[in-house]
């Protein structure tokens, strides 16, 4: 019983050592590592440099625009139509150009009165008039003979003394105005013949010139109104309803074309990777968020060969500038579905392995 | 002989009890301060320790510790991407936001930004919810204590929505994560999100996680990290070591943990010294009688270490037996969760408590050594 009673606190001890070595054990529990939950982007070559990239369509993406301001009218592209091919010339939207179509009607009209009475000066005199003008003339003629038959009878008179001089003299002035209204009659007779003077034909030809340009600009001016697919290719979004006012201003594409056969990546490389960068190395691109599978195959297409201030896709109306990149273009090698434009995508180029011996780069401290 | 020092020791109960609990109280009391400090010190690492998919952290180069990290340009993700040795690298935001509740209440808390097509440094075990709901628009998680914090006394619900940094956000999980240094809840969100609820940072980046290509060197990767981006590359461990002794060197925490444990020391040391020393002089008679009959001076050293290592070694195993059980419980408590006992301190507490025992049993064994054996006969 003693012995029980003195085994008792080396006994406890024991257990109670033997607990802690347990709590050691298991409470002191290390996490273990893990893999990421989805795989990252590898690197592809053992010396690369890595940039990212933004999927564009090859010869680049058209974004669209307005030549004129206004409400649009209708839209001929439908959203079902979106990713299908269209031709260079294909109606795509239409600007408000009621106002233009009234407006050449109005010019229309002009040029038909210019025409008109452009032809009314051509085609003078008008053959009605000459009969009227012709008898006139021979009704003068007639007159002035037979004042002057009057004036030679009076002549023999006044010889005889039978006639008074101032009778006389009266016939005579009476004859002269006779002859002069006969050559008046002639020469009215002659201006109508000779029809209209030519510098009044070359005032109207030019005046209906006017008339038609005008119409033929406003004309252009409605077809300006209907936008057309400048090049061929694949319709990649149409930002662009019925109803909204569009102006010429390039804010927003109002339909983006592109050529989607084959995908090119645009590739920004920060300004400190330029040295290392050689066109001739391999590149791959791995899509965002795919785990596992090979990555793209890509081929060298060309260098952009200005450096531009790199932008960070944030979505904020507030884009950040915090270095510059130069842009390479690359081509997707093999045809590829489940890819679109637009799309961020983690670019690998292989490159020669940096030299030992280049110098650590200095960072600058603020920025 | 052996038997009769063990005899001596247990005749006389009081004695035997209180040198007992002396080394227990010195090893509960040293034990359990080593481990706490060591559990506080360490929570200021525990976003770090968290991370467990990746092995590097990238960071500008004269970052001090964890919660002091400067936000760094886009772009130095994508030269990282470019070093030799580097498999894989993707961004992280560390950062301190704050979050408006419903009802008005303000708290602050510790945002982590996830890289969203990878989610590398997502919580891995949840409590609510998937880690796929992270996905989500304005979608936040919060850790069990957080949420506990928040709305204390609540169950668990998700779809909670509340604002942080004046922006909306729904909250779609809650997971386990290390308790904070400073026991702030901890908010995960996507990257694309916190660019939102920073809109006036130009960058929002402040590390960038990393994993060395298979076989090869981490440290050797890390120079190449340096030397090519001019960013400062650190292992987990590194990081980890790094923060700590910002921690250790640059707030009061060590001094006070070294002074509670120094006097755990002293008082054990103390307590036990005296207990055994007025013991020796009690059974002073019985070891003149042995050495009157002949036995030698070793032998008595033997034997009074032997009594000295019982004692101590009961008091050891109950002391450590004591802060197990005490740590076993307070690891329900937010407040103390994920503090346990550590090797450290176990093997250290135990070479302080040989050291006290040796200490004691030098004062005893000068009493014995110098006894005349015929002071047996006097009295």
């Amino acid at each position: 019983m003693k012995n029980l009673r003195n085994a008792f606190l080396p006994l406890l001890s024991i257990g109670m050592f033997a607990f802690s070595i347990y709590h050691l054990l298991f409470a002191a529990e290390k996490l273990p590592k893990t893999s990421p939950p989805v795989a990252p982007p590898r690197r592809a070559f053992v010396t690369a440099i890595s940039g990212a990239g933004l999927i564009e369509a090859r010869a680049e993406n058209v974004a669209l625009g307005t030549p004129v301001a206004g409400i649009v009218l209708e839209v001929c592209v439908t959203n079902e139509q979106l990713g299908s091919r269209v031709t260079a010339g294909t109606p795509l939207f239409r600007v408000d150009d009621r106002h233009l179509r009234s407006q050449l009607q109005i010019l229309e009209a002009n040029l038909i009165l210019a025409e008109s009475q452009f032809e009314r000066i051509e085609q003078m005199p008008r053959p009605e008039e000459l009969p009227a003008s012709e008898a006139k003339v021979k009704a003068a003629e007639a007159n002035r003979i037979r004042l002057k038959d009057l004036l030679d009878r009076g002549e023999q008179l006044l010889g005889k003394k039978v006639m008074s001089e101032e009778e006389f003299l009266s016939r005579r002035f009476t004859y002269i105005e006779a002859d002069q209204q006969w050559e008046q009659a002639v020469a009215e007779d002659a201006l109508l013949k000779a029809g209209s003077w030519r510098p009044d034909k070359t005032v109207s030809r030019a005046t209906v010139e006017v008339a038609k340009a005008n119409a033929t600009n406003m004309r252009n001016e409605i077809q300006r109104c209907l936008v057309r697919a400048p090049v061929d290719g694949q319709i990649l979004k149409i930002d662009v309803r019925p109803g909204e006012y569009v102006d010429t201003t390039a804010s927003r594409a109002l339909v983006l074309l592109g050529d989607l056969d084959r995908l090119r990546i645009r590739v920004d490389i920060d300004e400190r990777d330029i040295p290392r960068f050689q066109p001739t190395g391999r590149a791959t691109a791995t899509v965002r968020g795919s785990s596992g599978g090979s990555p793209l195959q890509l081929q060298f297409v060309r260098i952009e060969p200005y450096v531009i201030p790199k932008k960070a896709f944030t979505g904020d109306n507030t884009e950040r500038i915090d270095t510059r990149v130069l842009q390479v273009l690359y081509e997707i090698a093999a045809e590829q579905t489940n890819i679109y434009v637009g799309q961020q995508v983690d670019v690998s180029i292989e490159c020669e392995p940096a030299k030992s011996d280049e110098p650590i780069e200095a960072r600058p401290v603020v920025e | 002989m052996n038997w009769l020092a063990l005899r001596m020791l247990t005749g006389d109960r009081s004695k035997y009890l209180s040198l007992i609990l002396s080394i227990t109280f010195a090893t509960l009391l040293m034990t359990q301060q080593v481990s706490i400090f060591m559990g506080i010190v360490t929570r200021s690492a525990s976003q770090i320790l968290d991370v467990r998919d990746a092995d590097l952290w990238i960071m500008d180069n004269k970052v001090r510790y964890a919660d002091e990290a400067p936000y760094l340009r886009s772009n130095d993700l994508q030269r990282v991407r470019g070093v030799p040795g580097v498999e894989w690298a993707v961004r992280f935001h560390k950062s301190n936001m704050t979050a408006r509740l419903e009802d008005g209440n303000f708290r602050n808390a510790i945002m982590l930004g996830i890289d969203d097509a990878t989610l590398i440094g997502a919580p891995h075990s949840m409590v609510e919810g998937e880690l796929a709901d992270l996905n989500l628009p304005h979608a936040v998680f919060v850790d069990k204590s957080g949420y506990e914090y928040l709305w204390p006394n609540e169950p668990f619900q998700l779809d909670r929505e509340f604002h942080v940094n004046d922006r909306r956000v729904v909250l779609k999980g809650i997971c386990k994560a290390s308790a904070p240094f400073t026991t702030l809840p901890v908010l995960y969100c996507r990257f694309t999100e916190i660019e939102q609820l920073l809109p006036a940072n130009r960058n929002v980046m402040n590390f960038i996680l990393a994993k060395p290509t298979a076989g090869s060197d981490p440290q050797e990767v890390c120079q190449a990290i340096e030397q090519n981006c001019g960013l400062m590359a650190l292992t987990q461990d590194g990081f980890f070591w790094k923060t700590i002794e910002y921690f250790m060197v640059s707030t009061g925490i060590p001094i006070n943990f070294g002074i509670t444990i120094s006097l755990g020391f002293i008082v054990g040391a103390a307590v036990a010294g005296q207990t055994f020393y007025l013991f020796t002089l009690e059974n002073l008679k019985q070891f003149g009688a042995l050495k009157a009959m002949g036995v030698t001076n070793q032998r008595l050293i033997g034997m009074i270490l032997l009594q000295a290592s019982v004692v101590s070694g009961i008091g050891y195993g109950l002391g450590m037996g004591i802060t197990s059980l005490f740590f076993t419980f307070t690891n329900r408590l937010a407040p103390m969760a994920g503090i346990h006992m550590t090797s450290i301190a176990a093997t250290g507490v135990g070479l302080a408590v040989l050291i006290i025992i040796l200490l004691t049993s030098l004062f005893s064994l000068r009493k014995v050594l110098f006894l005349e054996p015929a002071v047996v006969f006097r009295g």
